[in-house]
């Protein structure tokens, strides 16, 4: 039986790129336009299509007009329009449009834009069905995204023959601070994606051995779990990386925020800088472990503004450990702290080590 | 996979098929202790010194396997990819040592700093897929002064690069030197390896190579007789990446500086692989090591080349605005 996939695009996404504007959010989007933007979606979602090779094993429903209908034409994959735009289209179009597809039982969701719809489409299903991210927007941070339109076609494809899904980040990019080339972002929350293993080096390399993001977790974590110290608090920042960690010693963990860990026990739940320091009345050995965020490498500062810096002061830089797989790291060229403390930034940098496996570690340079 | 363009000569084809009559056979030890003999001229050590292996690579894993328990095997982040799998996949205890853009250098004070317990240390250098060299004589002596460091460095492209630290490995005993016949000898197919190896290496790996094939050996013998062309095809190569580097920086691509026989290079055109693979142009895209925008291309005959950055030219002017 075909699988049903939905698929949304973002007709500004991208515009701002061609004439100098990193974005189209709010006001944005029309600066672009005066200045002369062209669509890009049409060229990306196009790409994106003519690369499915499961063709006659999908059946699309698609959003109406330009935020779908427009660009099937040529293709030859069967396709249903479902709801109804404006002719000027915003964020709640994505929303509510997911949110239809959602209703109507589809098993995946492809999305054409940028980390701004990214969010949208975090907000609209959350992890209720896994979504493929083709990249087109001027801002592409978020790890959802596949790293090409062909590469989000094979992420369909493997879909359809039956991959695992894994969970991947979603990030909030200040597009002010990015039009004055600074990158800020947080974590903003989690998508279920289709995980395409990375066939390494084939031929020569016989022992070929790409693991997937949940057995390199859970090799993380084992080793993490069996070094930890039963009198010592362990801080968990967010991230799927540190819930392995919970998993395995089967607790729960808020995803997003900061869980405090102690003898095998979750002492705090979501926790602020107020319960961390009240929790430090009562243990005196404190371990933060952090994950870095995929694409720009912050382990403090951006996504755990829980761990403040007199946090960070009364932890001791010496003991903050860094968790995260070789496939995000692999992408990162540094890891970066940004505390707002540049006294305490300092403290970090240099080299740090990272645990990437069971007894696998990683010295990675900290910049500020 | 960083081949020479250009195939064996003519007398060396020769020689690989007259050890193709010989295939019924196991093989004859004679030709290996031959080329043992060759090898160690080349390299300029004694030929007790001088291991033979299936291909580089293997026996980079077989260093691994054999000096691996109780040791912490360090790797330098990216690295040859065959070495950082097995590292992986078989090492009690790793470390590898993140490289980082634009330099991709190797902090010497930071390497020394975590060779305080027993260590296996496996340095390429020049480094793949950066191109870059990592070690120089001062940082070899400095890593051999730690007293339980084995350092094994692998030399694949040593003929491009021309730098090697053969020549001290009769005076430590706990330094391995890889090389490989593959790349500048034209040589890939045959999987000719050997390593230069000091005393604490001697003894494991002293017969690892006695079962290559008669057709290998006796095209290594040929190849190692007459290295002349060998070194012709080098400079062209060499001279073939000055070219294509010049080509690719006027395209607005970074290229890195290499000592090999092939270009890591930075676009902001993540698919480039992708792309130029349709056109034809295979390309290495580094992403299991490095952020993506990365590629390893690797330096073709003239002509290769002219089709490579005529492709990516293209592929270029279609994503300007």
């Amino acid at each position: 039986m075909a699988r049903s996939i939905g698929l949304i695009v973002n007709p500004v996404a991208g515009m701002g790129g061609s004439v100098g504007l990193k974005g189209t959010d709010g006001a944005m989007y029309h600066k672009a336009l005066e200045l002369g933007a062209e669509p890009v979606t049409p060229a990306r979602t196009g790409d994106f299509l003519a690369h499915i090779q499961h063709i006659e094993d999908v059946s699309l429903l698609v959003a109406p007009g330009k935020m779908g209908a427009w660009h099937m034409d040529g293709s030859a994959i069967r396709f249903e329009i479902i709801g109804e735009t404006g002719q000027a289209t915003s964020a709640q179009d994505t929303k509510r449009l997911a949110g239809e597809m959602l209703d109507r039982g589809i098993d995946l969701l492809i999305f054409v834009g940028g980390d701004g719809t990214a969010r949208d489409i975090c907000d609209a299903v959350d992890q209720r069905l896994p979504v493929v991210g083709v990249p087109a927007g001027v801002k592409v941070f978020s790890s959802v995204f596949a790293v090409s339109p062909r590469a989000a076609a094979e992420m369909v494809d493997a879909f359809v023959e039956g991959t695992r899904v894994t969970e991947q980040e979603v990030l909030d990019i200040d597009e002010a601070a990015f039009r004055e080339d600074r990158l800020a972002s947080r974590l903003y929350g989690y998508l279920l994606v289709p995980e395409v293993r990375r066939f390494l080096q084939a031929g020569k390399a016989a022992s070929n051995i790409s693991k997937s993001a949940t057995q390199s977790k859970q090799e993380i974590a084992a080793y993490v779990v069996e070094e930890m110290d039963p009198g010592t608090l362990y801080l968990l920042g967010p991230g799927t990386t540190l819930r392995s960690i919970t998993d395995k010693m089967a607790l729960t963990k808020t995803l997003l925020g900061v869980d405090a860990v102690h003898a095998g026990y979750t002492v705090g739940r979501d926790v602020n800088e107020g319960d961390m320091l009240s929790l430090f009345e009562r243990y005196r050995r404190r371990e933060i472990i952090v994950t870095p965020i995929g694409g720009n490498g912050f382990i403090l500062g951006r996504g755990s503004k829980q761990f403040t810096p007199e946090v960070l002061r009364r932890v001791g830089s010496d003991k903050v450990r860094v968790v995260a797989t070789c496939a995000k790291v692999s992408q990162l060229e540094c890891l970066r702290v940004d505390t707002g403390d540049a006294a305490l930034d300092d403290m970090f940098r240099g080299y740090i080590e990272v645990t990437v496996g069971y007894r696998e570690k990683m010295l990675m340079e900290v910049r500020c | 996979m960083n081949e020479m363009p250009y195939p064996p000569a003519s007398h060396v084809i020769d020689a690989a098929q007259q050890g193709l009559a010989w295939m019924n056979r196991y093989t004859d030890p004679e030709p290996g202790e031959a080329l043992r003999g060759l090898l160690a001229g080349y390299c300029g050590v004694p030929r007790q010194q001088l291991v033979l292996s299936p291909g580089s690579d293997v026996l980079l894993r077989e260093v691994i396997h054999s000096f691996s328990h109780g040791r912490k095997v360090i790797t330098a982040s990216p690295s040859f990819f065959p070495t950082v799998q097995t590292a992986r996949q078989f090492a009690p205890e790793s470390l590898s040592i993140r490289l980082s853009p634009p330099d991709f250098d190797l902090n010497l004070e930071l390497l020394l700093g975590v060779l305080d317990s027993p260590s296996l240390l496996i340095i390429d250098n020049p480094n793949n897929p950066t191109g870059a060299m990592l070690l120089d004589q001062h940082t070899v002596s400095a890593i051999l002064e730690q007293s339980e460091t084995l350092l094994v460095i692998d030399e694949a492209y040593y003929e491009f690069s021309g730098l090697t630290f053969a020549a001290m490995v009769p005076d430590h005993a706990r330094l391995l030197v890889i090389r490989t016949m593959d790349k500048a000898f034209s040589l890939a197919g045959a999987r000719i390896g050997y390593g230069v190896a000091g005393e604490a290496f001697l003894d494991d790996l002293s017969l690892f190579g006695a079962f290559l094939p008669q057709a290998s050996l006796r095209a290594a013998l040929a190849a190692l007789e007459q290295p002349g062309y060998m070194r012709e095809n080098v400079r062209r190569v060499v001279e073939e990446r000055r070219q294509v580097g010049q080509a690719l920086a006027r395209l607005g691509v970074r290229v890195y500086p290499s000592c090999t026989n092939f270009l890591l290079v930075r676009t902001e055109a993540a698919d480039l692989a992708a792309r130029l693979s349709e056109a034809g142009v295979l390309v290495s895209e580094v992403s299991n090591q490095l952020p993506r925008g990365f590629l390893r291309i690797t330096i073709g005959t003239p002509e290769e080349n002219d089709t490579f950055v005529a492709a990516l030219a293209r592929e270029l002017s279609d994503r300007s605005p």
